[in-house]
């Protein structure tokens, strides 16, 4: 198979298989280009991949390991008159750095030996800490303890020893007073690695965002399915709440007395237009509009972190700006602004790598391309050469930020960074009556100069942590390392050796650290390249996905200014086959298509299965409910104690 | 208008938590849909059974999948309509490339490959190995190995087959999709096999119900509670 030659000329080819490069492949081949997607890496979506368990553990080993540079190969016998050979990057990226991986869960179900550490750390990589093997050692001996306490430890599933048995630095007068739980082990997690599917990059989908327009629009949203984020969260005086955004919320929040309720939904009713005493605030810190609201603190925390989720020196109209989007994006799926693709955000690249496939992009992993070749005249791109020494010609080539060499970049800006945590935990962060909660959760600097983080926590009914475990992602802006910026709030929130007084908490199960180079930063300008070469950056800071969407709708109108960007792809069960010709009218043919341009799936329309009676004609109001609701607040302000009250009763 | 897809909707999705689907499916009457992978080497000929399958065309001719991400047929066991939706590789296994994505939420594979040509049985193991790491646990796997009008070329022999089928626990048949032998069958018979499967998924369910995002092929978009 493998010997297979790529066809040697394409309209599009595209190095690297992130989000940005993997919408452009698509939008490319839906209208008709001959794309090649080629990515250097084993699997798809670079720093966007979902990864198992175990194959986070060989990235993990691959990035410890010193990349070495390919040997370079010399071309230059493929060169033909008036071109000039440039190499791209031979090194593996450089896009991670930092890592730091912890294990806390014992190495094996029975075995006592060495439990805290993980191969990798055995590995004995610099930048790996190991727990100090004291704890360890303590840890081993409170097994001991536990098991000696006569817990019938045959099987897995009966190990019902206590969760403390793990913890070195509980003592075992406390673990006396837990509830017993199952304890995970490394050797578990490492067995159900399939299960996980843990991201590189943590974001959510704002629901009237562009990604998900752009899912809808293009019909790659049959390829994945999706999750509400259930509930919005935050970190505050110590303390994991709630935090009410919809109108059902706030009427049901406990937290909240009935005056802020009020309050609230009048601030959120009146900053849903642009006022002019909003506008007096133009240019000053939104925390300051929000404290002259006289809101009490409670409020002005929620408003400000976890709605509008900006820091206190943001300026009021980009305050209100992101209250906006997220009261908008607010209702239009669940109660919370949010969805998360079932299995990962992996997935979400992959389905435009298929759409592309579909209309017949050609797909080669473990594939690079090794140098340009460049028309000296034009100072255009005429055709790359691949790693096996094909000259393969090309209009147009599109690649990942990090493979390029770094002598095209203008060092101008330093390359900023994001820090990155993943943990896999025993227990959720706030338990409640459903234990398959997704969760947002914003966490404000927990002391100043501290970065603001956001964490996500995920349940096994997403598809990316195994049962009885949450896989809690924590992402901020990098001061210092991963490790630096992140472990203070890790070891507050949850239980580590490192943590103290934190029974309740979840513990940590097995943790990683990284830094991830922050594509935000990027900007095609800035770079010295042929003029029909264009650079895709990895994954911003951003929760949504703006970003990348928007570079890869720019690529494609600056190439192709007069195509329309992923026009819907035919639903499979509309095309209508004729006999005469033996062939299936395909787009672009213009034949018999029927019902496509009727049937143009808005996606959100139908809703099907057991509810669809009562909730079809609720739909259209849905739609509008999102401003309608919270206009409609004036009103019913007097139904407030009413419907707390129902809901009391109900509850 | 009816909804009888009893495996659709797992009874472990308690109002919301139901899976959001960004599209709208056509509704439709029928009983059970059903969504069906083909993998295996190029051009052992996965094409040709699908086409030949919901076509009943020999051959597609070249090209002819552009643009059509999955062929849909109807069919009708023991009274009741089972909808097949049947998903091809778009090319992504030519360089060993098919996206994680294609596999999830598969109820059957179809892991096919040529009788004539023994590497493509021998890359089997490799593509057993991807379905364990991508599909769900409760796919049902079918071997075939096709172009038995190819007979006088054969280079894997029908036991060979049989044995490694039954080592990995998986159903196998051959096929030509040239002159229509065994077509209909191996999908009436995987039809078969995924009602039953889907009967006793649901007599389990009390005790193992299946997990969310498994198996469930209906579009179901969330509905927000805001009252």
């Amino acid at each position: 198979m493998a010997a297979e030659e790529l066809p040697s000329e394409f309209d599009v080819v595209i190095l690297g298989t992130g989000l940005a490069e993997s919408v452009v492949a698509a939008a490319f081949s839906r209208v008709g280009q001959r794309v090649l997607h080629l990515d250097r890496r084993s699997y798809y979506a670079g720093n966007w991949a979902s990864f198992t368990f175990n194959a986070l553990l060989t990235w993990i080993q691959e990035h410890h390991e010193e990349s070495q540079p390919e040997e370079v190969q010399d071309w230059s016998s493929l060169l033909e008159e008036g071109e000039e050979l440039i190499y791209l990057s031979t090194r593996g990226s450089s896009s991670i750095t930092n890592l730091q991986v912890f294990c806390y869960a014992s190495e094996e179900d029975e075995e006592e030996e060495a439990p805290n550490t993980t191969e990798e750390d055995q590995g004995g990589d610099d930048e790996v800490k190991e727990t100090p093997e004291t704890e360890s050692a303590d840890s081993n001996e409170e097994e001991k303890k536990q098991k000696a306490g006569g817990t019938p430890a045959e099987e897995e599933e009966e190990q019902a020893s206590q969760t403390e048995g793990e913890e070195p630095t509980t003592s075992a007068g406390q673990s006396q007073s837990e509830p017993t739980r199952k304890k995970i082990s490394f050797a578990q997690l490492v067995k159900e690695g399939r299960r996980f599917n843990i991201d590189l990059v943590s974001k959510l989908m704002y629901s009237r965002g562009s990604l998900v327009d752009l899912l809808i629009k293009s019909n790659v949203s049959r390829y994945a399915e999706f999750k509400n984020v259930t509930r919005i969260l935050t970190y505050r005086d110590g303390k994991v709440e709630q935090v009410p955004c919809s109108r059902a919320d706030v009427f049901a929040s406990r937290q909240l007395s009935v005056v802020e309720k009020r309050k609230l939904m009048r601030f959120l009713t009146s900053c849903v237009e642009e006022t002019e005493e909003q506008r007096a605030y133009n240019g000053r810190p939104y925390l300051e509009f929000l404290c002259d609201q006289k809101l009490g603190d409670n409020l002005q925390h929620f408003l400000l972190h976890s709605i509008a989720m900006v820091t206190e020196d943001t300026p009021t109209e980009e305050g209100l700006a992101s209250t906006r989007h997220f009261l908008r994006c607010l209702g239009r799926y669940g109660n919370t602004p949010f969805l998360f693709p079932v299995y990962g955000l992996g997935e979400i690249p992959q389905c435009f790598c298929r759409m592309c496939a579909v209309f017949g992009g050609i797909y080669c992993l473990r594939h690079s391309v090794s140098c340009l070749l460049l028309d000296k005249d034009t100072n255009r791109c005429k055709a790359v050469i691949d790693s096996r020494g094909q000259r393969i010609s090309c209009s147009h080539f599109v690649v990942e930020d990090g493979f390029i060499g770094a002598d095209w970049k203008r060092e101008a800006t330093p390359t900023r960074y994001l820090s990155r945590a993943v943990l896999i935990t025993d227990s959720s962060i706030l338990p409640s009556d459903s234990d398959q909660q997704v969760s947002m959760v914003t966490v404000p600097p927990i002391a100043a100069g501290c970065p603001a983080v956001k964490m996500v926590e995920l349940c096994p009914s997403t598809m990316t942590c195994m049962p009885g475990t949450y896989l809690v992602h924590l992402t901020c802006q990098s001061a210092g390392s991963a490790y630096q910026d992140l472990s203070p709030v890790v070891t507050r929130m949850f239980r580590t050796p490192e943590s103290h007084d934190q029974e309740s908490s979840p513990t940590v199960l097995w943790c990683l650290y990284f830094n991830m180079a922050d594509g935000s930063g990027l900007e095609g300008e800035g770079h010295d390249l042929p003029n029909n070469v264009f650079l895709c950056s990895g994954p911003d800071a951003g929760l949504g996905h703006e970003h990348a969407v928007r570079q890869a709708q720019a690529i494609f109108q600056k190439i192709l200014p007069e195509e329309e960007f992923c026009p819907p792809a035919p639903n499979p069960e509309d095309i209508v086959y004729d006999g005469d010709n033996n062939s299936p009218s395909t787009p672009g043919d213009g034949e018999t298509l029927e019902g496509e341009e009727e049937e143009t799936p808005e996606g959100e329309e139908k809703v099907e299965g057991e509810e669809k009676e009562e909730k079809v004609e609720g739909e259209v109001a849905k739609e509008e409910k999102v401003e309608g609701e919270v206009e409609k607040e004036e009103k019913v302000e007097g139904e407030v104690e009413k419907e707390e009250q129902s809901l009391q009763t109900e509850e | 208008m009816y909804f009888a897809c009893d495996l659709c909707i797992p009874s472990s999705y308690k109002s919301g938590e139901y899976p959001v689907f960004l599209f709208s499916m056509s509704m439709e009457d029928y009983d059970y849909l059903f969504k069906i992978v083909l993998i295996g080497n190029a051009g052992v000929g996965k094409t040709c059974l699908v086409r030949r399958f919901t076509q009943g065309l020999f051959p597609p001719g070249q090209g002819a999948t552009i643009g059509v991400d999955f062929m849909i047929k109807t069919v009708e066991i023991k009274g009741q309509k089972v909808k097949l939706q049947i998903w091809d590789t778009a090319g992504q296994e030519r360089f060993r490339s098919i996206t994680q994505s294609y596999y999830r939420s598969a109820n059957a594979l179809i892991l096919t490959y040529d009788i004539t040509c023994e590497d493509s049985f021998r890359c089997l193991p490799e593509w057993l190995r991807e379905i364990e790491q991508y599909a769900n646990n409760q796919v049902v796997t079918i071997l075939v190995g096709n172009k038995i009008d190819l007979a006088e070329k054969r280079e894997v022999l029908r036991q060979r087959a049989e044995d490694f089928a039954e080592s990995q626990s998986m159903l196998y048949l051959e096929t030509s999709a040239k002159e229509s032998d065994n077509v209909e069958r191996l999908f009436l018979d995987l039809a078969c096999e995924l009602i039953q499967e889907a009967k006793q998924n649901k007599l389990d369910n009390n005790d193992t119900a299946p997990m969310p995002g498994e198996g469930k092929t209906i579009s179901y978009l969330s509905c927000c509670n805001l009252n």
